[in-house]
């Protein structure tokens, strides 16, 4: 799957998303700081609802990192359009690196930097606020890795389909952040009008929050998350569908430097 | 080493190339001139694996770049028009990534990384975010990544341009080294005199065609003329001496090129009072441009040159 040039490319892009922090600052600094003021209200909530010794951020930090990881999304910004901006995409492409190798050096980045925003938000969570998992580890541990991938799919579907940085970016995150109220990062999603509870089912997020719920806060097995599991699975090859349908190396896009 | 065949490119109504035919053998520096729009970057664009063509092939070390394009990639190397480097990567690192990506081992790479930085003129900039890099620098830096893998075939697209002229005396150092190593470079430039110094082969790409080709002397010897232009305040004598003739606010004579102080000394006291007139006076040698504006019948091509290195 990795190919040497695609990890050449990744290690490339891994180093150039680091010189640019402010994506990954965000996705993990921006949650947590409204997750401490969201989390004492969320604890009473939970505890009107029986659960005695909920602490709250097992409701908040799945949805805060949900939530922020969508705004994280800018981050296709400098694996993607910048290199347009730069003059370094046709570079890539004239050194023998194939659409794949560019595809998968790229996006692998955005992965690794999606998975430690979720281990650091899930680990201060846990020092900080008191998240605790009462289920599966192993049902978190995979909710989270297909959840990433879906994440990495919608970054990928939206490089492929617009051909403007900031196309992409605006559009992103106002899918991510509808996904995700919708999905019941912000408030229970069976507390949300009725429209929206039928819709919430067709939002990746909804999937991806229900499953952490089951297994930080409802003693949730593996099998109690298999379904969840499996939509995420869906919702990722859908949109991976739609990038490597709609994705062309040679389209021009415009980013900004 | 490079062989073009029939490379036919059309966008929309416009046909850009016409079936281009071009060889470029080891070690040979082509000149591949042509006016704005002439096709020179689509026609590097197609031989580099980065358009397709509507017609004809290219083949790179017997490679065809079409059916074989990562094959036929990894035998050339391209420095684009455009300024390709990564901003906030070192100058190490942009070089490094090249050389990696082109199947290089670590300790390769690392010697690869000194050398071309030292060919280049910026081993004192290695740990130097290219951002903060001059102009020149990074011109020669962007340069400097398309070499690190020893290309058989090296596409250089106007490699000099907003060069200072240090860094350009800088790539025509290495332009000449790589060719005298073996390597084949096509160098595309409106920079005529560049051409001159690194004693190229010349195609010109017109129409969609090559119209000409052949090493420089030959070109001036068929195509070149050399003038002497008068010019004046106001229109130029409506009835010149003999020899001369009347272009607007010029007189030009291709006959006195030969012989100029006397011929310029004798239609100044034929003119009498129209003498005072005189702004300035131009001798145009045969030269490459001469035979290019011959070539292609452009006889706006100095003012746009002039522009141009302006």
């Amino acid at each position: 799957m990795l190919s040497r040039r695609s990890l050449v490319i990744a290690r490339s892009g891994l180093k150039l998303v680091l010189t640019d922090p402010a994506p990954m600052v965000t996705t993990i600094a921006m949650p947590l700081l409204l997750g401490a003021f969201l989390i004492p209200n969320a604890r009473a909530t939970l505890r009107l609802r029986g659960f005695a010794n909920a602490t709250g951020a097992e409701y908040v930090i799945p949805g805060m990192a949900v939530l922020f990881a969508f705004f994280g999304i800018t981050m296709i910004g400098t694996l993607f359009f910048r290199e347009h901006a730069w003059g370094t995409w046709d570079r890539l492409r004239a050194s023998s690196a194939t659409t794949a190798d560019l595809l998968v050096g790229k996006l692998t980045p955005l992965y690794l930097c999606y998975l430690v925003q979720m281990a650091v938000l899930f680990g201060l969570g846990y020092l900080l606020f008191g998240f605790r998992v009462t289920g599966s580890i192993m049902g978190l541990a995979l909710l989270v890795l297909v959840l990433v991938l879906v994440l990495v799919a919608f970054g990928a579907m939206l490089v492929a389909v617009f051909s403007t940085m900031d196309q992409a970016l605006t559009v992103g995150s106002l899918l991510g952040m509808v996904m995700s109220g919708l999905g019941g990062a912000l408030a229970p999603s069976n507390t949300l009008p009725e429209w929206s509870q039928a819709i919430a089912h067709f939002m990746p997020p909804y999937w991806a929050l229900e499953g952490l719920r089951k297994v930080s806060l409802e003693h949730g097995t593996l099998s109690d998350v298999t379904t969840n599991l499996l939509v995420l699975g869906v919702f990722a090859v859908i949109f991976a569908g739609v990038a490597t349908f709609r994705f062309n190396a040679s389209d021009a896009k415009v980013g900004n430097t | 080493m490079l062989e073009i065949a029939g490379l036919a490119k059309r966008y929309g109504d416009r046909e850009v190339l016409r079936g281009v035919d071009l060889t470029v053998r080891a070690g040979q520096v082509l000149g591949l001139l042509g006016a704005n729009g002439a096709g020179k970057t689509t026609m590097v664009s197609i031989c580099a694996g980065l358009r397709s063509a509507d017609g004809g092939s290219v083949h790179v070390a017997g490679i065809d770049v079409a059916r074989h394009t990562g094959r036929a990639q990894a035998r050339m190397g391209i420095a684009p028009q455009a300024l390709g480097v990564y901003p906030t990567l070192s100058v190490a690192e942009n070089i490094a990534l090249f050389a990696r990506l082109a199947g290089m081992k670590p300790a390769e790479v690392r010697a690869r990384v000194t050398e071309v930085a030292r060919l280049m003129g910026l081993d004192d900039r290695l740990g130097v975010k290219a951002e903060v890099l001059s102009g020149g620098q990074k011109r020669r830096l962007h340069t400097g990544m398309a070499i690190v893998h020893r290309p058989d075939v090296l596409f250089l697209d106007e490699p000099t341009v907003g060069a200072d002229v240090q860094s350009r005396s800088g790539i025509l150092d290495v332009v000449r080294d790589l060719a005298a190593s073996g390597s084949a470079i096509v160098y595309t430039t409106h920079y005529m005199t560049e051409l001159e110094q690194l004693d190229a082969d010349i195609a010109v790409l017109h129409d969609g065609r090559i119209v000409e080709s052949g090493s420089i002397d030959e070109l001036v010897q068929r195509h070149a003329t050399a003038s002497v232009r008068l010019r004046f305040e106001g229109d130029a004598p409506a009835e010149p001496p003999s020899g001369w003739e009347a272009e607007g606010e010029l007189l030009v004579s291709t006959l006195a090129a030969a012989n100029p102080g006397p011929a310029i000394a004798q239609v100044l006291a034929e003119l009498g009072e129209d003498a005072n007139r005189l702004k300035g006076i131009d001798l145009e040698r045969a030269s490459l441009e001469s035979a290019y504006r011959a070539i292609t019948g452009d006889t706006s091509r100095k003012e746009e040159l002039d522009v141009v290195a302006a």
